[in-house]
């Protein structure tokens, strides 16, 4: 009790949180309900979640889920139930926790995620996302759809587009054959809309942390984007990302930080240790550490928007998600840190090697260098993992951050 | 079928040799340290073995098993520790159907058949999480000796939690503990009941069918008992000289002549 | 010839080319496009791990990477990389890969790196898999002839349809033969050939393998054989074992290894290794420099080239994320029960996705149909060779082989 009193000191809650409990809940329903109804996919972060919106067909995510049973600490314990039918603890954690979580959902968290019909994969986050929905479909019978977008490197030439479009196309028809269901232009166009309007409301609010003291700090995000991540396309969260804005605006033009002191401002790298998100962020603001940016809650600010005279909203869709952060090189990753660092005006950055994901992490030793160099800033690499915290080491990670530290004393 | 049966056991802390007749009674055995010349225990070995019998080895059939399997050259042939464990155990106990070994430098996990063969097993990976060094390493850490650090944990009622499985990051774990004020007793008793999950683990990926059986050196340590026994949820045999199971397996391969 | 020392004796192979003023091109993973790079002039060289080299990578990689890019990486730091023109680096078949080209580009930016990007072609009923492969190695084309001042030449991209063609032909039926009689060729000398061929890929070789072949032909007629062993080189090759003539299975333990990017060689001398255990016990492999490298559909020389070749990649039998695993569980399925397995080797290169995820499911496959598995968890540097073996061991002592 008495740490908890003395972290509310240096952390200022949102008052919107209440807000996102609630929808997070009624989110939690839908699934089930659709699950119920034989309506419910199973889908990936960067999936076009946009179209099986459309077509009516609920939506649950695993990597969500992943998360859930991080924060509730019992990633060991879950990713165990994978490891003991055979999955290697050297595999992604979030993996783990859904596969074992469908193995034994009555000891998983809020039961396991609600019955799928079907699984969307898409590869512009990982390739591990399709070995992993192949799993969970061998498990629950409910077949695999794969959006291929193969990764980008200079631009996305013209048969990169066609084939990316032919995917969605294919979608539709999935979507149609499994579900029994039809796409509609006015649809598709209305949730296209809402879709938008989430995205632009919350990178309003991100951009709104370029303020000194930053109104958000990063557990403050990494929270707040649950709904643009897995409801974007639904009228339900706009209410929310309008009064986060305003809460966020408020905090700005009364001055007033997430943290009660800030001193130094940092970038955060990857997906962040879910079973100690509090624990570390509010450690640090205790010392006047603030994350006013990352690169995680920053990757899903793609709006969909018709470009050019003769484009429809699939092309919109195609581009968006062929560019998703992680489907870029390591040239662009280390370029929007750059950005990022000189936008925010952060004094330094903290790289979370994820031991379980490969795609994020591998390459931060090299662009850890070039963005220190580029930027003129100090970083360090931190190693863990974001669900088990098993490969976890508290101290170590300590030690690194804190010589950090002391470099801007 | 030959009248007598010798397995000589080579593993990587100590040597093992045992006679057997065919009434599966045991006419002599002998362990020493393995050292570092292999050859040197292997004839000290017979040596004891004959002048305990008092009888001439030169017919009698032998099976080697352990990390130095293949050094021993008079052998008919080499069995793994794995096959003998489980050959070994059921001579003393057929009921047995899952047997933990936990040495100093590995652990393995075997399901054993009917018939007393291997059905199933599993070995711990390289790193030494889930052996007997990972209690050497927290023994250290907490300044008391090897022996002490069972009894120790069992006064405890309230086990500290460490979850890292790596020995490097839980050892940090346990310092972190220690300069917060646990009680030492209650960090010996978290190194056991970690130790003892990360055991588990290892038991599951091949089923746990009770009644289970436990060797090796770590066997003899009354706290992993304790919480090996609490995280599988069923009792454990222990035999009496849980560090022989190996030897007499292969001792009962030499005598059948059939692995 | 142990692992190392077939290593050794096709790495001199290459430096004799080398040598000779030919140029090479490496590549990393099985199923590169060798016609369009011989189309160019050039050799292709499948760039293998090295047991040797054990550091290097850590300034650029964590240990979480693959073991088979670090070992790579730690040969291109330690300058043990054979002497080659440009590397060809696969791009969306696995998240290593993936990272590790773009390390690469940065670390060494003097260093020719091409790329070539796979589609994934499952569920795609479509020819869209077809049409992007084929623009994209259209696109590798062009770059090497821009680099390299080289360009795509008919009448060595003829050759190269033949020379590919006939090596194929004859390594898949050695593969095939041996899976009815393992004694035939030993599993070891069948590697080095494949493994020869694909560090460099030169008519000396490809004659070497069609001799062997012939004798193994001769052998297999006169013992009334033939006409089983095409039956099994077509399943092999449709993908559909139902019209596998029925045969009487060998004596002794008839093991499939199965997995992803490990080496043949590692497997066999690890094997042979054990005593009173012969390679023999192998009656064949499923990993992607073996099985997959040598079942990829020939071409048709008619044909438009770089269509053909899309077709051919597209149809050779893949990697996890060509196929998808429900279709290859029960293509296995049907394999082990066709071919009279009795136990499978499941070999995981560590840290590998592809090779980890897919184990359960193998092993799930085997459990159905009665079979015993292993997993051997592997890296290229054997640094767990003690245990390896005695996992293989007791898996043959519990099956009751030895």
């Amino acid at each position: 009790m008495t740490e908890k009193k003395k972290e509310e000191k240096v952390y200022r809650q949102l008052e919107s949180n209440k807000l996102l409990q609630q929808i997070m809940f009624q989110y939690m329903l839908e699934g089930h309900q659709a699950s119920e109804e034989n309506r419910l996919a199973w889908v990936t972060s960067g999936f076009p979640v946009e179209i099986p919106v459309a077509m009516g067909v609920g939506v649950s995510y695993p990597e969500q889920y992943g998360a859930v049973v991080g924060s509730q600490k019992v990633g060991p314990e879950v990713c165990g139930y994978a490891e003991e039918i055979g999955y290697s603890q050297e595999l992604c954690s979030y993996a783990r926790a859904s596969i074992g979580s469908v193995e034994k959902p009555d000891q998983s968290p809020m039961d396991g995620l609600p019955t799928p019909q079907a699984l969307l994969a898409g590869n512009n986050i990982c390739g591990t996302v399709l070995r992993w929905y192949d799993a969970v479909s061998e498990q629950t019978g409910a077949p695999v759809f794969l959006f291929d977008t193969p990764p980008i490197t200079d631009g996305q030439p013209d048969h990169h587009k066609e084939y990316v479009r032919n995917g969605l196309d294919r979608l539709v028809d999935f979507l149609g054959t499994t579900f029994n269901t039809t796409l509609t232009d006015e649809r598709m166009h209305e949730v296209a809309d809402l879709s938008s309007k989430a995205l632009e409301l919350w990178n309003k609010s991100l951009t709104a942390c370029k303020t000194s003291p930053t109104p958000l700090n990063c557990a403050d995000r990494f929270l707040a984007m649950a709904p643009v991540v897995s409801m974007r396309g639904t009228e339900l969260i706009i209410d929310f990302y309008e009064t986060l804005l305003d809460e966020v605006e408020m905090r700005v033009k009364e001055g007033l930080g997430a943290i009660r002191d800030e001193k130094i401002r940092l970038l955060w790298d990857n997906i962040p240790p879910w079973h100690s998100i509090f624990r570390f962020f509010n450690g640090l603001a205790k010392r006047g550490v603030a994350f006013p940016a990352d690169t995680y809650t920053h990757a899903w600010s793609g709006k969909l928007k018709i470009e050019g005279e003769g484009d429809d909203l699939f092309d919109s869709v195609v581009s968006i998600y062929s560019n998703v952060y992680l489907n870029k090189g390591l040239e662009a990753k280390i370029d929007k840190m750059c950005e990022l660092i000189d936008d925010y005006n952060l004094d330094g950055f903290v790289m979370f090697s994820v031991r379980s994901c490969k795609r994020y992490s591998l390459g931060q030793l090299v662009s850890k260098e070039i963005v220190s160099e580029r930027t003129g800033v100090p970083g360090v690499v931190i190693e863990g993992d974001m669900v088990d915290s098993r490969v976890y080491n508290e101290a170590q990670i300590q030690t690194r951050v804190d010589a950090l530290l002391e470099m801007f004393m | 079928m030959s009248k007598f049966g010798i397995g000589i056991d080579i593993g990587s802390t100590t040597a093992k040799g045992l006679l057997i007749d065919s009434d599966m009674k045991v006419c002599a055995k002998h362990i020493m340290l393995t050292g570092a010349a292999a050859s040197q225990a292997i004839d000290k070995i017979l040596e004891e073995l004959e002048s305990q019998s008092g009888l001439q080895l030169d017919d009698i059939a032998i099976i080697s098993t352990g990390y130095g399997r293949a050094r021993v050259e008079n052998a008919e042939k080499s069995v793994t520790e794995i096959t003998c464990h489980s050959r070994g155990v059921h001579s003393l106990n057929p009921e047995i159907r899952l047997l933990i070994d936990v040495g100093g430098q590995d652990s393995k996990v075997i399901r054993i058949g009917k018939k007393g063969r291997p059905e199933d097993f599993e070995l711990n990976d390289k790193c030494s999480a889930g052996t007997g060094r990972f209690l050497e390493v927290m023994a250290r850490v907490l300044g008391i000796t090897i022996d002490e650090l069972g009894p120790l944990a069992l006064q405890s009622d309230s086990p500290s939690s460490i979850s890292s499985t790596c020995t490097v990051f839980a050892e940090s774990e346990v310092i972190g503990h220690i300069g917060a004020g646990a009680k030492p007793d209650d960090i010996a008793a978290g190194i056991h009941d970690s130790m003892a999950t990360k055991i588990v683990a290892l038991a599951k990926r091949v089923k746990v069918v009770p009644p289970v059986c436990v060797t090796g050196g770590v066997a003899l340590n009354p706290a992993f008992r304790h919480y090996l026994s609490k995280h599988l949820g069923t009792e454990l045999w222990i035999p009496e000289e849980p560090q022989f199971t190996g030897a007499l397996g292969a001792a009962v391969i030499a005598l059948n002549g059939k692995s | 010839m142990s692992y190392e020392g077939v290593l050794e004796q096709s790495g001199l192979g290459l430096q004799e080319l080398v040598k000779a003023g030919e140029e090479i091109i490496g590549y990393i993973y099985p199923h590169a496009p060798l016609e369009l790079i011989l189309a160019h002039g050039l050799t292709p060289s499948l760039m293998r791990a090295i047991p040797g080299v054990s550091s290097g990578f850590e300034e650029s990689l964590q240990t979480f990477a693959c073991s088979y890019i670090r070992n790579l990486y730690n040969q291109r730091t330690n300058d043990q990389l054979p002497q080659i023109t440009g590397l060809l680096f696969p791009s969306n078949t696995c998240d290593s890969l993936q990272n590790l080209t773009d390390i690469w580009k940065i670390r060494f930016p003097d260093d020719r790196i091409y790329r070539l990007t796979y589609p994934v072609t499952r569920y795609a009923d479509d020819d869209s898999t077809r049409i992007y492969l084929t623009k994209e190695l259209e696109i590798l084309s062009k770059m090497i002839e821009s680099t390299l001042n080289r360009p795509f030449m008919m009448d060595n991209y003829e050759r190269a349809v033949s020379i590919i063609r006939e090596f194929r032909h004859d390594a898949q039926f050695l593969y095939s033969a041996r899976v009815v009689d393992p004694e035939v060729l030993s599993y070891t000398e069948l590697s080095r050939l494949v493994r020869s061929f694909l560090t460099a890929p030169l008519v000396s070789v490809a004659s070497e393998i069609h001799r062997v072949s012939s004798l193994v032909k001769e052998k297999m007629k006169s013992k009334g054989l033939l006409n089983i062993i095409n039956s099994i080189m077509s399943g092999f090759q449709e993908k559909d074992f139902s019209k596998v003539k029925p045969f009487k299975r060998s004596p002794g333990p008839r093991i499939l290894a199965v997995g992803g990017m490990v080496e043949p060689q590692a497997i066999a001398t690890i094997i042979n290794g054990i005593n009173g255990v012969s390679d023999s016990i192998i009656v064949s492999d499923l990993l992607s420099f073996g099985f997959k490298s040598v079942f990829a559909p020939p071409l048709d020389k008619n044909g438009e080239p770089f269509e053909e070749m899309a077709k051919s990649i597209l149809a050779a039998p893949g990697e996890p994320t060509q196929e998808g695993l429900q279709y290859r569980m029960r293509s296995l399925k049907d394999l082990v029960k066709a071919l009279h397995i009795d136990g499978l080797l499941i070999c995981e290169q560590s840290f590998c996705d592809p090779d980890q995820f897919e184990a359960p499911s193998i092993e799930k496959v085997a459990s159905e149909a009665g079979i015993r598995t292993v997993r051997i968890p592997i890296d290229p540097e054997l640094s767990d060779r003690a245990r390896i073996e005695v996992k293989i061991q007791t898996f043959l002592e519990s099956a009751g082989y030895t």
